[in-house]
């Protein structure tokens, strides 16, 4: 029988009850995030194309898998890759490319729209873009930042990770204060730190 | 082969604008005008102006390509000393022709900006733009001194209190006009230069 994802509601679920996930690029930190209390694992590098070993292996440890379709390698980020990221287990999947977000949930998968804060004059533009791509989260990058220029963006109707350069708890405390329903870091030490 | 010495130098502060109207950097600063999001007509016009700009985001003038002949065109005919690209040939052309070329480093988290910096021409005299600028009081000792210099910070920087703490890291930061205008003030205020 082939893998159900879970609803998206489940999905922002168990990241709301353990805010800090393992963000991990390939293999490199797999076990360490198998044996945290991280909720979800991102798949943020790697080898897109052999990947339902390893998913297999975070389903078997009781945690839920997003691999990021633009930088995994061996994938070009197009309808067919999120359909073969389907057929691999994967439970949500991440992209800047807002065009892909409906294809996404349409695999049963929860959508992950990523937003690149480059600079306050191309804000509206990429919010426009979240606007019209319907994910159901939004991913802010370098999430470090967020505390510093969520007065800048309007407030989302889906729930917002922060990534990028996330450290500290402090740095967490200060993300989860200004909205965020979580984190994505690969600073292990925070790895499942954030318990509800 | 250009002298080293005639090389133009970084304000420390670049003041943004599209072009489309004229721009005076604060004279109470060491401050200078970038042109972005703009288009090639807008550039030329603006560059014969009498607010010429210093520097120049390449990539982001509609109409110019981004090849040699552009960067050619850019610091000799408009007389630009300043190229700001995301494509590591054209920085190491503008640097190899005497002027400051500095290539875009995105810095959105910590395996990205590894790879951006791979990219990186790594030669004397091309310099990096920090994107977004705000981050750079984010980023740790090692990673920033893996970034070449001149650093420009850009992006994200609203705040006079984000700008002091940038330029305390960054060679040089991107303001927008009404935050030079605040920094001016204070600094005259303060009876200081920047």
């Amino acid at each position: 029988m082939s893998y159900v994802p879970p609803d998206a509601a489940v999905f922002i679920e168990r990241v709301a009850a353990d805010p800090c996930c393992a963000a991990i690029t390939g293999e490199e930190g797999l076990d360490e995030a198998l044996e945290s209390r991280a909720p979800v694992i991102f798949i943020l590098r790697g080898n897109g194309l052999t990947l339902a070993p390893l998913v297999r292996q975070v389903h078997a440890a009781n945690k839920l898998v997003a691999v990021h379709v633009d930088l995994v390698g061996g994938l070009r980020a197009d309808r067919a890759s999120v359909e073969w990221l389907a057929g691999a287990g994967v439970d949500a999947v991440i992209s800047s490319h807002g065009q892909l977000m409906p294809a996404i949930r349409h695999g049963g998968m929860t959508a992950i729209h990523r937003l690149l804060l480059v600079r306050r004059s191309q804000l509206d533009t990429a919010l426009a873009a979240i606007g019209r791509s319907a994910p159901n989260i939004v991913e802010i990058l370098p999430g470090v930042l967020l505390p510093s220029v969520v007065g800048m963006m309007p407030r989302f109707d889906v729930p917002v990770l922060a990534g990028g350069f996330v450290r500290t708890e402090a740095e967490v405390h200060a993300i989860l204060s200004a909205g965020a329903l979580g984190v994505t870091t690969s600073s292990q030490a925070l790895w499942g730190t954030m318990s509800a | 082969m250009p002298d080293p010495d005639a090389r133009p130098r970084l304000p420390s502060i670049l003041v943004a604008s599209d072009g489309h109207h004229p721009v005076h950097a604060p004279p109470d600063l060491d401050a200078g005008v970038l042109v972005r999001d703009t288009d090639l007509a807008t550039l030329v016009h603006r560059a014969a102006s009498d607010c010429p700009p210093q520097a120049v985001d390449i990539d982001s003038v509609a109409g110019l390509g981004s090849d040699d002949y552009a960067v050619d065109f850019v610091t000799g005919r408009l007389a630009i000393p300043i190229v700001l690209t995301r494509r590591p040939q054209l920085a190491a052309r503008a640097a190899a022709r005497g002027n400051i070329g500095l290539l875009h480093v995105f810095a959105y988290d910590s395996t990205g900006l590894r790879r951006s910096l791979e990219g990186h021409p790594r030669s004397g005299a091309v310099g990096s733009v920090v994107t977004p600028g705000l981050v750079i009081l984010h980023l740790r000792e090692d990673e920033l001194s893996a970034i070449p210099r001149p650093i420009l910070a850009y992006g994200l920087i609203d705040e006079v209190e984000d700008a002091r703490a940038c330029l305390a890291v960054a060679d040089a930061i991107v303001v927008r006009p009404g935050l030079a205008a605040k920094l001016a003030a204070e600094l005259v205020g303060a009876g200081a230069t920047v």
